[in-house]
């Protein structure tokens, strides 16, 4: 007689025979759908189809993000006219540390403290502040949900994970790392959470820590394709190579297992526009509740680190050091203060620094890569400590740390052999 | 409940009016979701869980879903079956409702199932399980208000009933 | 579909696929040095060079997708190259399309841009891919068909 729980097999056969009685399954013809899901999965055909869905998705950004909304209107709205207002009608002026803090901090030129005539150069929490995440970030944020929901519905995604597959199973990491990776590009705390279907603590413990380190989340791209659309294919080509290279490494030096995950193929379907709305609202609107506050909060600090002179004392002592490792000058200490909260204002305040011509192409290079690999910005950071126990999270700490060093040394050494540094 | 990507979150989403994200690809929700709906003139709380293939978890995604059922032992389990693949989803189903909870089995896809050339004799199954069955289209909303209906009718089974029903079953021992 | 659907399908998708391949190689060339523009043909990848290699990838492939498709167009494995081939191509000249009407609606020096402005953007010359986009079109009335079939 049979005992209860069920064993697994016995559960089986019960489900046999159910569906004998209950199910009958039809005459399955090929249909045009499932012709074309084939070939999208096979190499030959589908790496093709795939390079072209990443042109569309890519080059949909850059037209949606930068052309039309930010070069297009926000950096008129900003530059011409909401920083000349506040420049004129704040009280205080140049030189005033409150107008500094809020509005324009100003900058040396041949020894005299000019006015900043853009909204990255002045460092202001009302502008800067505000131009960062409403002026350039947001349309990138909506930009980027918006294909990406799109792809989801239509259901490639797990198909792109299908054509990766053999390229990450020799990292150790199964082509789902795709979704998460994919996910992080927008913003990493989602693609940090998405790892949870990944089977074992070592799968998600590398997948995490390399998200965190090599994938840009979506405001930050959207920021670097603004002031160095130029260097874009570099960086990219660079963060995944580092990417594939620590994995490799990872995945030799980390014990435990990377079994296959089983991962259903769904079908293709129509995406439902109603859906495509509900999602992109959900995930803009929570974007703007994270990033916003961090922002002023960012630029808050950073100016009143100027203004102490903490900040000029930190870029003596780290100058010489990020200097010899990095190749990057003392300057850059301030965005990567900055990064730790937010690295897309990290980023823009680079183009503060870049416009005032004070760095190289190749060092302009170096230290939007080094803002993107060296800390996961604070909202990731939290989430990691919730989502890895106390071992796992130092030790993602520990190889984000040497990650760091050992890739931005190594930039600055290639760097060095080409001559460009 | 039910495998990913079977149409949960659509579901919880029709129900409740709330919004947590739908998506065609396994492993999107991760996390559980909280929302009200309206039933038979009360509020009654409805989660979102994430997809599990059995009760027992092999994943952080699962381990959620299978916290929740069992932080909850005395709701009414929704399992949300995929049609076009009755045989994996009655898996889940069959656990659920060995564990003693109250089950309604919503035969999702069905219009996918139709698609596919796969009948179902929901009546049938019905009658087997002893507990409602009803054929559901999400995305359209097919055959919910007949859903929230039968939650009422939804009561525990005990396993030995739907083995008599389907004609009794081998012990693995026998069938290897 | 018929007979005669099938044999118009293999010509036309021949003929497009033979001067799919021909633009696509013109583009690979014009991507290895500065680009061209010849008359109201554009390839010169004027808005983004790293663009254009990738363009001429995608466009290339497109024009294998319709030839292999040729043989047994009938057949639902192969019309499924063909339906590739046209969506490929439907990536890149949307996107060639979106990308002028992004440009089109800023202006110079005023918030909006001018009509003349405006309807000056959509002026030749165009990309390859834009010629081709109505061309590809035809593989519409196929799916059409294969759908009604497959009821
Ligand atoms: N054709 C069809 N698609 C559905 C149906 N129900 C859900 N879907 C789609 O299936 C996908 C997965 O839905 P989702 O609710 O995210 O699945 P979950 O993982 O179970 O929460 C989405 O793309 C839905 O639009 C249905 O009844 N018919
Ligand atoms: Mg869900």
């Amino acid at each position: 007689m049979l005992k209860v729980p069920l064993s697994v097999d016995e559960r089986w056969n019960l489900i046999e025979k159910i569906s004998k009685q209950t199910v009958e399954f039809g005459a399955r013809k090929h249909t045009l759908k499932d012709a074309i899901a084939e070939l999208t999965v096979k190499p030959l055909t589908g790496i093709p189809v795939a390079i072209a869905v990443l042109y569309g998705f890519w080059s949909f950004f850059i037209d949606f993000a930068g052309t039309l909304f930010t070069d297009g209107f926000m950096v008129r709205l900003f530059d011409e006219h909401w920083l000349p207002w506040l420049q004129s009608v704040f009280p205080g002026g140049l030189g005033n540390p409150f107008y500094a803090l809020l509005v324009d901090a100003g900058h040396m030129e041949n020894g005299v403290l000019v006015a900043s005539d853009n909204c990255l150069e002045s460092f202001g929490v009302l502008t800067s502040g505000f131009f960062v995440p409403f002026g350039v970030v947001l349309w990138a944020v909506l930009a980027f949900y918006l294909m990406f929901a799109l792809l989801e519905d239509v259901g490639y995604l797990p198909r792109l994970a299908v054509l990766v597959d053999t390229v990450l199973h020799k990292i150790g990491l199964h082509g789902y790392a795709i979704v998460p990776t994919f996910l992080a590009l927008g913003c990493n705390v989602p693609g940090v959470t998405a790892t949870r279907p990944l089977e074992t603590r070592k799968q998600r413990f590398m997948m995490i820590t390399l998200l965190s380190v090599f994938v840009p989340c979506g405001a930050q791209i959207g920021i670097m394709q603004d002031l160095v659309p130029e260097l874009m294919g570099w960086i990219f080509l660079t963060l995944v190579i580092g990417y594939l290279g620590f994995g490799f490494i990872l995945n030799k030096i980390v014990a435990g297992k990377s079994p296959e995950i089983i991962m259903d193929v769904p079908p293709y379907r129509m995406p439902m526009l109603k859906n495509i709305v509900s999602k992109l609202w959900i995930r803009t609107s929570r974007f703007l509740l994270v990033a916003v506050p961090f922002v002023l909060l960012g630029c808050l600090i950073v100016g009143l680190m100027y203004l102490t002179g903490a900040m000029d004392w930190l870029a003596t002592v780290l100058g010489p050091f990020l200097m010899s490792w990095f190749g990057v000058p003392g300057e850059t200490v301030a965005p990567l203060i900055a990064g730790f909260l937010r690295k897309d204002l990290a980023v823009g305040m680079l183009g503060g620094l870049m416009e005032q011509g004070i760095m190289t192409t190749f060092q302009v290079f170096t230290s939007v890569v080094l803002l993107c690999i060296y800390f996961p910005c604070l909202a990731t950071f939290a989430l990691m400590l919730k989502e890895e126990n106390w071992k796992e999270f130092l030790g993602s700490i520990a190889s984000l740390i040497a990650m760091v060093l050992v890739y931005g040394g190594l930039i600055h050494l290639v760097g060095i052999m080409l001559g460009v540094a | 409940m039910g495998h990913p990507n079977v149409g949960k979150s659509v579901f919880f989403n029709r129900l409740t009016g709330a919004k947590v994200l739908e998506s065609n690809y396994p492993g999107t929700t991760v996390d559980f979701t909280k929302g009200w709906m309206r039933f038979g003139g009360e509020d009654v709380e409805l989660i979102d869980v994430p997809g599990a293939f059995s009760l027992e978890p092999k994943d952080r995604a699962e381990e959620v879903a299978v916290k929740i059922l069992e932080e909850n032992r005395d709701s009414v389990v929704i399992c949300v079956l995929d049609a076009s693949k009755v045989e994996r989803g009655l898996y889940l189903a069959l656990e659920i409702i060995e564990r003693g909870y109250p089950v309604v089995v919503a035969l999702n896809m069905w219009d996918v199932a139709e698609d596919k050339n796969i009948r179902i004799d929901a009546e049938k199954l019905e009658r087997i399980l002893g507990v409602p069955v009803v054929p559901t289209i999400a995305i359209s909303g097919e055959g919910f208000k007949e859903l929230v209906s039968k939650i009422k009718e939804a009561a525990p089974v005990k396993i030995e009933k739907i083995i008599e029903n389907a004609g009794g079953v081998e012990s693995a021992a026998v069938s290897g | 579909m018929n007979e005669l659907e099938e044999k118009f399908g293999q010509i036309y998708f021949a003929v497009l696929g033979a001067v799919g391949l021909a633009f696509g190689a013109a583009e690979l060339i014009a991507s290895a040095g500065e680009g061209f523009t010849w008359g109201i043909l554009d390839s010169s990848g004027a808005a983004d060079p790293t663009f254009l290699p990738w363009r001429a990838i995608i466009l290339l492939s497109a024009g294998f997708f319709y030839l292999s498709s040729v043989k047994d167009f009938a057949e639902i494995h192969q019309l499924a190259k063909a339906v590739l081939g046209s969506i490929m191509i439907w990536i890149v000249a949307g996107m060639a399309i979106w990308s002028r009407i992004a440009s089109s609606i800023p202006g110079e020096e005023t918030w909006f841009n001018s009509l003349e402005g405006f309807l000056a953007s959509y002026a030749p010359p165009y990309c390859p891919e834009m010629f081709l986009l109505p061309f590809s079109l035809v593989i519409v009335y196929y799916i059409l068909k294969e759908k009604e079939a497959e009821r």
